[in-house]
């Protein structure tokens, strides 16, 4: 059974609206404002309506509203004044405060009724709506923070997959993929006029793991080759990041940052600055900044790695010789990226990574 | 005497009552509780003792009750009493309305005392 809570100095009045509700309403009693607001500290949970009188002694009806709207509760419990003032001035105080409705003595009971069970439902439906919408947004939080997650973990299979081939060890495709994060992060605070958001870099981040995903369709003999490639078979092996685009452009998305970052990043993350890059021989800042980041990180990921051709540089051997430019040329931005970033990389190649 | 009778006597508005509280038997119970209804006692003693601010709470009270029960003469001059007293208003018409007041309490009081006695 639902409860109302009856404040009036009045017993008769109190009577009379007690004499409306019961059977249908459990029903709590108080003389003024003060004993008001004290049943409201201990049951202000059970209670569906007030009904309140204005002119009381110890505190009045305001100090209950007052009292109401401090504790948060007059958003979920209706207040109905009972009043015996009819004020323009009075009544718009009331409403000021929280009231949800005002009715003037002498009382109608059957209209009181009415008027109470209305606004006791709008109040229970407003709740409701509350709740449910609350209930809503978690699950919609929650399935976007799986989809998020089924995301990354289909790209990392996939950018995967050619490591699976290879005779190198099957890290290299996350570790390219932190690497470009911890750099781009640099990049975000030293050069603000990329405009990098972090919800950016994630995805950047996220691309750069199927940057060389066209090696799939490299020949096992040239991709594990154990000596340096001939001049043909380099050529060959140069082809990956256009077979890369090849793959993602039968699932072209028109529109889409996420695959504008997988595709540009798989074709432009063997461009130089200089233009002496491949495939397309791009130069300067016509190579876009993702690019040029997942460039720095895997030269110096393959340079501290072991691969089948050589053995790792220590971490500070392959930072220096990129910024020298032994591995082909870098902005200067990006070196300054790079630099910033030295610390952060070196504790991930001592700590973190297994190479 | 009937409850009709009894409104008549001290009057009140017998239909409007009946209008709203639909039974007899009703009437007669909240009319019951009017005798031990505190707030003339109330009025009077703050009047006394000069603190207008309690007074006029008390007649407002009273007002409500008088309100409820169609008490429409009681309500009339209680009314007057009230307004003189509202952010002090006027005490000193609030002072002289008193013995008006009081003597229209009386006579419903025992009114209803002697319509309850008929009841018992």
């Amino acid at each position: 059974m639902r409860t109302v809570l009856i404040v009036d100095d009045a017993e008769i009045n109190r009577e009379l609206l007690k004499d409306i509700f019961e059977g249908q309403y459990h029903v709590l009693e108080a003389e003024d404002g003060e004993v008001a607001i004290e049943i409201l500290e201990q049951r202000s949970g059970v209670i569906s309506a007030v009904f309140l009188d204005l002119i009381m002694p110890r505190k009045n009806g305001l100090d209950v509203l007052a009292y109401m709207r401090e504790q948060g509760l007059i958003t979920y419990i209706p207040v109905i004044m009972i009043t015996g003032e009819a004020t323009t001035e009075s009544d718009l105080k009331a409403y000021e405060f929280g009231a949800a409705d005002i009715i003037y003595k002498p009382f109608e009971p059957r209209i009181v009724m009415r008027r109470a069970m209305n606004i006791m439902e709008l109040y229970q439906q407003r709740l409701s709506i509350e709740v449910a919408l609350a209930e809503r947004t978690e699950q919609l939080r929650e399935s976007q923070e799986k989809l998020v997650k089924n995301n990354e973990f289909l790209i990392n299979a996939l950018g995967s997959v050619v490591e699976f081939r290879s005779a190198e060890s099957g890290e290299h495709v996350q570790r390219v993929s932190e690497i470009t994060k911890v750099i781009l992060t640099h990049c975000s605070y030293l050069y603000p006029e990329y405009r990098l958001t972090e919800e950016q870099i994630r995805m950047i981040s996220q691309a750069a793991a199927l940057h060389d995903v066209g090696k799939i369709a490299i020949p096992d003999a040239i991709l594990n080759k154990p000596a340096k490639l001939t001049v043909e078979e380099f050529e060959e092996m140069k082809k990956h990041s256009v077979y890369g685009c090849e793959i993602l452009e039968k699932f072209k998305q028109e529109d889409n940052d996420f695959y504008r970052y997988c595709y540009e990043i798989c074709r432009w993350h063997h461009e130089k600055y200089d233009g002496h890059g491949y495939p397309d021989g791009l130069k300067g800042d016509a190579i876009p900044i993702w690019a040029q980041a997942v460039s720095v990180a895997d030269c110096f990921d393959a340079l501290v790695s072991k691969r089948v051709y050589k053995s790792p540089y220590a971490a500070e051997t392959a930072y220096d010789m990129i910024v020298r430019g032994e591995c082909g040329a870098f902005s200067e931005k990006m070196l300054n990226c790079f630099a910033r970033a030295k610390e952060e990389l070196f504790t991930m190649v001592e700590t973190k990574f297994e190479f | 005497m009937t409850l009709q009778e009894l409104y008549e006597a001290i009057g009140g508005d017998y239909s409007e009552v009946l209008g709203r509280m639909l039974k007899e038997e009703r009437v007669t119970k909240f009319v019951g509780m009017f005798l031990r209804d505190p707030s003339f006692g109330q009025l009077e003693e703050a009047m006394e003792k000069g603190d207008y601010e309690e007074a006029f709470k008390a007649a407002h009270t009273l007002k409500g009750v008088c309100g409820n029960l169609s008490l429409s003469r009681l309500a009339g001059v209680d009314i007057e009493v009230t307004e003189a007293l509202r952010g002090g208003a006027d005490i000193e018409k609030a002072k002289a309305l008193m013995p008006d007041l009081k003597g229209c309490y009386q006579d419903t009081v025992a009114q209803i005392q002697a319509y309850m006695d008929g009841q018992a």
